[in-house]
């Protein structure tokens, strides 16, 4: 008989134990159903994935390169970590609102576990946030002419966001028991963020940069993946050890005050405190030089690849798109006469790194005869931006040589570059810096830049409207007329058969 | 009933003690901490975050006013004879001058030569506080919340955010003073402020619900509370 009555009551004790954790998980079940019901945070995710839509929009033609993908899924989801934090906020002021707090103490749930509710009612919004930055990524994924690699850390940055915010919604509530406290606070909190981030001096590798949980970059480049230097990771492990540390926070100010409650909080402020300390550091010996040496000497770290009589050298996350280049590239030499038109060209894919995201940096024209330089990005403008390179070349000889020209080859340069495309007078529009079809204008390329002016404008525009079969023989005809240095704008356009323009160039 | 001096007067100091005098705290507290932020931290104030801290401390007195109308005897002061809309209107009416004097002094935390057109920036002040005052009157008209202020303060700070982010740069609502659509954007503010006031007008008397429904329950004692 002693022996029952010894054993019973710990039975009973984990039945209740049992009992209570399910309560606990039913309540979370109940809150997160009704949070992500609330009007504005039904608002704001519907706003969310419009916004992806519409940045994802022109993916598929863009040719997008999935280490910035990765980065620019996370300014999205601060648009429902807003509302996650207030409606978080406002449910656990619920009861006290509605009077209805002193009815809890009947029950035999503690407030703390109620707490415990809350904050788990936060993670359903963060896992749709996951499915929605996932969608984003695998679009790009599934693009055509996507390349790269993307980053788990920098993917994980904008669920991470909406957790955070939640349970730092459940915390506030617990601490101050106010409706305007949370409104208020974000206010103060974003403004003096953005003011704080506004004012300069912020230096690179600053520490308390990376507190904040999105961080955009000063450059807007594409970078190869390993060269980028970001500690994604680190800020991942931030976020969550932070995330966990204000609801376990607010488990502990709401009369949590079991061993458990106290050991995880110690865990998860180490997780947070060494993930900050990691995110804190300088970017790594080995980044700094893979770094120049992917700007100085890209050779060592590319691997080629050759497409007719042309080799195509890019870092590795490049060389599917070779193939892509090698099409604009064999149009380009298509149209031209002479020996240029069997030249084995050398295309290679150059950076400038050195300054990580930090700052931006031109990429010296190469010095190489008959190398061609291409970036990093590709579609749009990028396309008959490197055409114009590679007609430069055939022209000119070397990317260098193309600094100091001033002539009438110029015309036959922008011929080669866009006489070729389906729509030749917009690629020159997109080509040119003003966005111009007429008038003096910068050309752009990877490397310098080239200058075309009105007259030489004017003969491109002529040629392009006359069409490629009218011209084309007549440049194949004339190749070495046309290319030889010196040759004016008015004596290029009598040998294709234009009109001559009035006036005489006049380099800017 | 014929609303005299004499009742204004008696209703004074009741409705000076029913404000929500810690909400409307907090907002200007914020405010000016904001405005104070140029001062305090930056050596060389650049009109930019000049502009973006003032419209920061605006937003946090609107958020402030969006608590005014809240009163937790809602239930039992819907039975006094004067009405609401002129328990309402002597509410801003003792809070405006305050507000007035308020927003002078976050305008001039800010130092002068990076100052905002100061006539532009207090329209767009003016426009907040109306659409927050609007927002409220209209829980007020639209429910039988006893204290609305909490969701619109929500409400509103969400599409503020929102808008800030989303509405094309052409409508000028969020300009910088030298950029070119300041202006028309100004214009815009002053329509958000005329639709605003006239909302709050709109929204100014008790609702004639008890014809419908009968009389309402006290909220707390309704079989679905909403939160």
């Amino acid at each position: 008989m002693s022996a029952v009555l010894e054993k019973a009551p710990p039975a009973e004790r984990a039945d209740e134990q049992r009992r209570s954790w399910a309560a606990v998980l039913a309540l979370a079940l109940f809150e997160a159903r009704k949070l992500l019901l609330r009007l504005p945070v039904l608002l704001m995710f519907v706003l969310y994935a419009a916004w992806i839509g519409w940045t994802m929009r022109d993916a598929w033609s863009s040719y997008p390169a999935l280490q910035d993908v990765d980065r620019a899924t996370q300014t999205g989801p601060l648009l429902p970590a807003l509302a996650v934090l207030l409606c978080a906020n406002q449910a656990v002021l619920r009861s006290q609102r509605q009077d209805t707090d002193r009815h809890f103490d009947v029950l035999a749930l503690e407030p703390w576990r109620r707490t415990v509710g809350f904050a788990l009612s936060v993670v359903p919004a963060a896992v749709l946030t996951a499915l929605l930055v996932a969608a984003q990524f695998t679009w790009a994924v599934l693009a055509p002419g996507s390349v790269g690699h993307g980053s788990v850390g920098e993917l994980l940055v904008g669920p991470l966001t909406v957790l955070l915010a939640g349970t730092a919604g459940v915390l506030l509530a617990r601490v101050v028991k106010s409706p305007f406290a949370a409104p208020m606070l974000m206010v103060l909190a974003f403004f003096s963020i953005l003011f704080l981030g506004a004012v300069p001096g912020d230096s690179n590798g600053s520490a308390t940069r990376w507190l904040v949980p999105v961080i955009g970059d000063a450059s807007s480049k594409t970078l190869p993946s390993d060269l980028l230097g970001r500690p994604a990771v680190w800020h991942a492990l931030y976020l969550f050890g932070l995330a966990l540390t204000l609801a376990l926070a607010a488990v502990l100010v709401n009369g949590g005050r079991t061993k458990t409650v106290a050991a995880a909080l110690v865990v998860a402020v180490g997780l947070g405190t060494w993930g900050a300390v990691g995110q804190a550091a300088k970017v790594s010996k080995a980044t700094t030089d893979a770094r120049v040496l992917a700007t100085l000497n890209p050779a060592k770290v590319q691997s080629c690849a050759r497409h007719g009589n042309s080799t195509y050298c890019a870092f590795p996350e490049w060389v599917p798109r070779t193939g892509t280049w090698a099409e604009v590239t064999d149009h380009v030499q298509s149209l031209a006469g002479g020996t240029a038109a069997q030249e084995k060209l050398l295309v290679r894919q150059r950076v400038e790194a050195r300054y990580g995201m930090d700052a931006d940096g031109a990429i010296e024209p190469s010095t190489v005869p008959y190398q061609v330089t291409v970036g990093t990005r590709w579609g749009g403008p990028r396309v008959p931006e490197f055409a114009a390179a590679v007609s430069s070349v055939l022209v000119m000889g070397s990317e260098k040589a193309t600094g100091s020209l001033c002539d009438g080859r110029m015309v036959t340069i922008m011929w080669l570059a866009l006489g070729w495309q389906s729509d030749p007078l917009t690629q020159m529009r997109a080509v040119r810096l003003d966005d111009s079809v007429s008038g003096s204008a910068i050309v752009l390329s990877p490397t310098n830049p080239m200058s075309m002016t009105t007259q030489q404008t004017d003969v491109v525009r002529e040629l392009l409207t006359a069409g490629p079969n009218k011209v084309a023989p007549a440049v194949k005809a004339h190749w070495a007329e046309l290319t030889a240095p010196k040759v004016t704008t008015a004596k290029v356009a009598q040998l294709l058969g234009v009109k001559a323009p009035a006036g005489a160039d006049k380099c800017e | 009933m014929r609303v005299t001096t004499g009742v204004v007067g008696q209703l004074v100091r009741p409705v000076l003690r029913a404000l929500p005098r810690r909400a409307l705290g907090a907002g200007a507290g914020a405010g000016l901490l904001l405005a104070a932020l140029p001062r305090l931290l930056s050596d060389e104030p650049d009109p930019w975050t000049a502009l973006l801290v003032l419209r920061g401390a605006a937003l946090a007195l609107a958020l402030g006013l969006t608590f005014l109308l809240d009163d937790p005897a809602r239930q039992v002061t819907v039975a006094v004879p004067t009405r609401r809309m002129l328990r309402a209107a002597l509410r801003t009416a003792l809070v405006a001058p305050l507000a007035a004097l308020w927003w002078t002094a976050a305008v001039l935390l800010i130092p002068a030569q990076v100052r905002p057109p100061v006539g532009d920036i207090t329209l767009e002040a003016g426009a907040a506080a109306v659409v927050a005052l609007a927002a409220s009157a209209a829980a007020v008209r639209l429910t039988d919340e006893a204290e609305p202020g909490q969701r619109v303060a929500i409400a509103l700070l969400a599409t503020s955010m929102a808008a800030a982010l989303l509405l094309p740069t052409e409508w000028g609502l969020f300009a910088a003073p030298k950029d070119k659509w300041w202006t028309p954007g100004h214009d815009h503010w002053a329509f958000v402020l005329a639709g605003a006031a006239l909302v709050w007008a709109a929204c100014g008397p008790e609702p004639v619900r008890r014809r419908l429904g009968g009389f309402a329950l006290p909220r707390r004692l309704r079989s679905t509370p909403a939160h």
